[in-house]
């Protein structure tokens, strides 16, 4: 199975990151690591639209951001989920369920 | 600027910690699977890709995140006020209920008024460049006049400061098509006259330069009024016929509903076709002439052009336009008329009264603020800055002010509808046009903030001011600003009054105005008398003598229709819509322009005068034996007898006018002198007048009247009742001919004072209300001196103050800024009035009664307002103030 990077599919990266956040604050190489160790390295997560995407999140108030000290004794800077964020991500989750289902059945009648 | 609790970097700085600890932390991680630090470090930067592109997006999107986020703050703080003040004005809701009441007044009337000053003066014209458009008048000596055919024709060739120049005439026709005759207002205009506006029919065309030519000119175009109400709108009345004055006129177009500028003009128009006669004549004045400035020249330019070829036609024609010369003014002048300054100075006014309104809640407010300064500085004291003070108290304003906005929008509506039938009567033009449009609702709600400000600002930054510290040792009392308070206190007072003596002296003004018309004899009895106005069409009636027979007897079933005591025709009543100018030289003068006495002729049948009851001063009434045949006898008004032979008795004297030429005059005898009539209306100065039986009116006088007569009809009851006799009686000599203009002379006299009564009406309502503010404002002011000196009066009291000191204390506390503010208002009333000056008659716009009246009305409301407070100031009880709260 060859490696797949996140942002495919339209959207999913910010499912994605919202879901990761659910374990708890966490900064961008954490999420993406996370991403990727979860998925034992099948979606690798191209760390170009990482960033850009969380800015974005943030500013639709899906996510709050706040600086505080990595396990490096670094300055960095931590991510939450909001409850909107909350919200989006369980509204996501259904549409990509029902997305799934939807090209599954396509599949197996093929 | 920044006021986040916590560290927060810029977002440049956030962006570049925060990949750079990305890219550590990812050469790390390659570290940590065996790679060399540089080779790590490497390997990071390039699976991240672009960091340099990242790092731009980044920055940019959080720019905006922040942008996002301090408006979201703002409107939540905002939001957060408007809810704090929504919550205290519903628990003050006394309070809050007076302030938006008088604010909702303010704005309401303020609006209101604007919506009818922007409907009648603001709202440009509707057609292309409409300050292009200028009416051009003769004029002779200071008078301003209708222009002559020759006049107009030659200046038409002469002129190049105009790209189009047009003329028209107005007259009423006898219109039919199939049955139903009417009498409808139409125009002769020249075939330029509809391109000098720039205005294109809405169907079909206008006449063509040949169609404008005596012989061709069967050609009618309709307003969009009368095609609408006659021919209901259809596109198929193109190439139709209509009757007008019995002659087949054929439709050849439709002008736009925008043509029909108010709802009192002409319906149609039909060639002005001047035969070369006419074009040749530079004596008789009736044409109203438009012109369209050409590009590049302006008005001033326009004008010394028509000038100068004034001039030569005055060498050309020394007789007929000796001293005449030309004024050229914007056509929206001349179209709005006197409705202008008028509704300005109501503008005027009621801007007052909201200034007033605004005055008294600025003060509520302080008061308001002086109860509040305990929460304020515990506020304060949580951290709250002096501009979020000022911005929270000032968004309880707009609250207040918001709330006040929509019920005066709904006053505004009602006051506008209220506003179009009062003043129908008054002939404002486009008044019902006047509504709740888009400038009236940018006005509104400029209003709103000016109140806002006005009411607000200053409250707000004087309670903010407070020290707040102190205020909070002293127990909330908040004294130390309380100096400054009372100043601004005063200051309103006196500003109220001021504002309100203004405009209690402008209503008085134009209530004494009143009085005084009401008293002014107009010259003749309109009571129980009816007039009516019948044209006899030419086609019909071509003959002179016929049109004297038929008009006698239509006199003569009048004179024997039941109800009716007196009967008569003339060619104008008093207050009519006709002119009738006619100049005139006294025998013994020379016979040129130079001793022309510029009077108005009535060419009447015998007992008009007893008819109208105008009193025969001398002489003797004419008689139906005043015919052709006899000696040309005429009867002067008193005025006219005393301008042409001052002292002297006018009976026997003789005139030369109306016929004849300056070598071969036409001399009439005087035999009688009447009374004097104001027929320009109880407002205006009885101006020089006389009468011409009909039997001897000049063949061309018919052409002039366009073979019309009023008839005067008096009866002992209600005129209204003798409508159907009249109609009856004409209808008894012709059905076909149309009785129009049918009025009472009563509702003429009072038509003609509508707009100024509906003026008066309103500014004494005006002035009213703004007495009524001022009183409320007065009142509160003082109360709150009282209640806040309640210590020191008892103290006074204890010392052995009487009732007496202690009244006058207060009242003497009240007056002083009362005083100051007559002392301005009085000052500004007299630079203001002299607006009302061309409104006012017999009182001088500095009448001393008037101020006098108002200076001492507001004084007694003062007094009466602060007696209360007062009153209640000498029950103090000394040891319970001593003790204080």
């Amino acid at each position: 199975m060859s490696k797949t990077t996140a942002d495919l599919l339209q959207g999913t990266l910010s499912v994605l990151i919202l879901k990761t956040l659910t374990w708890g604050p966490r900064h961008g190489y954490a999420i993406a690591r996370m991403i990727e160790d979860t998925t034992d390295d099948t979606l690798l997560i191209e760390e170009g639209s990482l960033y850009p995407a969380l800015y974005r999140m943030e500013r639709r108030g899906w996510i709050e951001a706040e600086w505080g000290t990595s396990e490096l004794n670094r300055k960095a800077k931590f991510y939450r989920l909001t409850s909107a964020g909350r919200a989006q991500l369980r509204a996501e989750i259904a549409q990509w369920r029902r997305f799934s289902v939807a090209v599954e059945k396509v599949l197996a009648t093929a | 600027m920044s006021r986040f609790v916590f560290w927060k970097p810029r977002v440049e700085e956030e962006v570049d910690q925060e990949l750079a600890f990305h890219l550590e932390m990812k050469t790390r991680e390659y570290m940590s699977k065996g790679l060399s630090r540089e080779a790590a470090r490497q390997e990071a930067v390039r699976r991240f890709g672009n960091v340099r592109q990242v790092s731009e997006e980044c920055r940019e999107l959080g720019a905006r995140r922040d942008r996002a986020m301090a408006w979201t703050e703002w409107l939540h703080e905002v939001g957060q006020d408007a809810q704090f003040a929504l919550r205290h004005l519903v628990k003050n809701a006394g309070f809050a209920a007076i302030a938006i009441v008088t604010l909702a007044i303010g704005i309401g009337a303020t609006t209101a008024i604007f919506s009818v000053v922007n409907a009648v003066v603001l709202r440009p014209l509707p057609f292309p460049a409409p300050d292009r458009v200028l009416l051009a008048s003769e004029t002779w000596r200071d008078m301003r006049n209708s222009v002559s055919v020759g006049n107009y024709s030659d200046w038409k060739a002469q002129t190049k400061s105009f790209s189009r120049f047009g003329a028209i005439s107005w007259s009423s026709f006898n219109l039919s098509e199939g049955e139903a005759p009417e009498r409808a207002l139409g125009a002769r205009a020249t075939w330029d006259y509809f391109s000098v506006f720039g205005v294109n029919p809405e169907i079909g065309r206008v006449f063509s330069a040949e169609e404008d030519q005596p012989g061709r000119s069967q050609v009618v175009v309709l307003s969009h009024r009368l095609w609408v109400r006659r021919f209901g709108a259809q596109p198929t009345v193109l190439h139709r016929s209509i009757l007008l004055n019995s002659e087949r006129y054929e439709i050849i177009g439709v002008m736009p509903a925008a043509f029909d500028l108010t709802a009192g003009t002409e319906e149609f128009w039909v060639p002005a076709a001047f035969t070369p006669a006419q074009l040749a004549l530079h004596d008789e004045h009736f044409l109203t002439v438009y012109g369209r400035l050409a590009s590049g020249v302006d008005r001033a330019l326009a004008q010394s052009d028509l000038k100068a070829i004034a001039r030569r036609l005055e060498l050309q024609y020394p007789l007929d336009d000796k001293e005449r010369s030309v004024v050229l003014t914007p056509m929206a002048e001349q179209f709005v008329g006197s409705a202008r300054e008028q509704l300005l100075v109501l503008l005027g006014a009621v801007s007052f009264v909201m200034l007033i309104g605004c005055a008294n809640v600025a003060n509520l407010l302080l008061a308001r603020g002086a109860i509040r300064a305990k929460e304020l500085a515990i506020r304060a004291s949580l951290g709250a800055g002096r501009g979020r003070i000022v911005r929270q108290l000032l968004t309880e304003t707009l609250v207040l002010t918001g709330l006040a906005l929509g019920l005066g929008l709904v006053l505004a509506y009602l006051g506008i509808r209220a506003l179009i039938v009062a003043a129908g009567a008054a002939g404002v033009p486009r008044l019902e046009q006047a509504g709740i449009d888009l400038p009236t609702l940018l006005f509104a709600l400029g209003a709103t903030l000016l109140c806002t400000l006005m009411a607000g600002l200053l409250p707000a930054l004087r309670t903010a001011a407070g020290n707040l510290q102190s205020t909070l040792r002293e127990g909330g009392r908040g004294s130390s600003s309380a100096g400054q308070r009372d100043l601004l206190r005063r200051g309103l007072v006196m500003s109220e009054v001021a504002l309100a003596l203004v405009l209690l002296v402008g209503a008085g003004l134009l209530i004494r105005t009143s009085i005084h018309l009401r008293k002014v004899d107009p010259g003749f009895d309109p009571t129980g008398v009816l007039t009516a106005r019948v044209t006899l069409p030419k086609s019909e009636y071509p003959d002179v003598a016929r049109v004297t027979a038929t008009f006698e007897r239509i006199l003569d079933a009048l004179r024997h229709a039941p109800g009716v005591t007196e009967a008569a025709l003339s060619s104008q009543v008093p207050l009519g819509r006709e002119g009738g100018s006619n100049g005139l030289v006294p025998e013994g003068r020379p016979l040129d322009p130079s001793s022309v006495i510029v009077s108005q002729s009535r060419i009447v049948t015998p007992g008009y005068l007893a008819a109208m009851k105008i009193p025969l001063i001398v002489g003797r009434d004419f008689t139906d034996a005043d015919r052709q045949s006899g000696v040309r006898v005429m009867i002067v008004s008193s005025t006219l007898a005393q301008k042409a032979w001052p002292g002297e008795n006018a009976i026997g004297k003789r005139v030369a006018c109306c016929e004849g030429t300056p070598t071969e005059p036409v001399w009439k005898e005087v035999i009688g002198v009447a009374g004097a009539v104001r027929w320009g209306g109880v407002d205006r100065d009885a101006a020089p007048e006389f009468y011409l039986p009909v039997q001897q009116a000049p063949a061309v006088a018919w052409e002039w009247l366009q073979r019309s007569m009023t008839l005067v009809a008096r009866g002992t009851k209600d005129p209204a009742l003798l409508t159907p006799v009249i109609r009856a009686a004409v209808r008894s000599i012709n059905p076909a001919l149309p009785l129009y203009d049918v009025r009472g002379m009563d509702e003429r006299l009072s038509l003609a004072l509508a707009q100024s009564r509906l003026n008066t009406v309103l500014l004494s309502l005006l002035g009213a209300i703004g007495l009524l503010l001022a009183a409320v404002g007065i009142y509160g002011v003082i109360a709150y001196f009282v209640a806040r000196r309640t210590q020191e009066i008892g103290v006074r009291m204890a010392l052995g103050a009487s009732t007496g000191d202690v009244l006058r204390l207060v009242v003497g506390q009240s007056l002083r800024p009362v005083l100051l503010g007559i002392l301005v208002g009085g000052a500004g009333a007299l630079a203001v009035t002299r607006l009302l000056a061309s409104q006012l008659h017999g009182v001088r716009p500095t009448d001393p009664i008037t101020f006098g009246v108002g200076a001492l009305a507001l004084v007694g409301v003062a007094l009466l307002a602060s007696l209360l407070p007062a009153r209640r100031a000498t029950l103090v009880d000394a040891t319970m103030a001593m003790r204080g709260d």
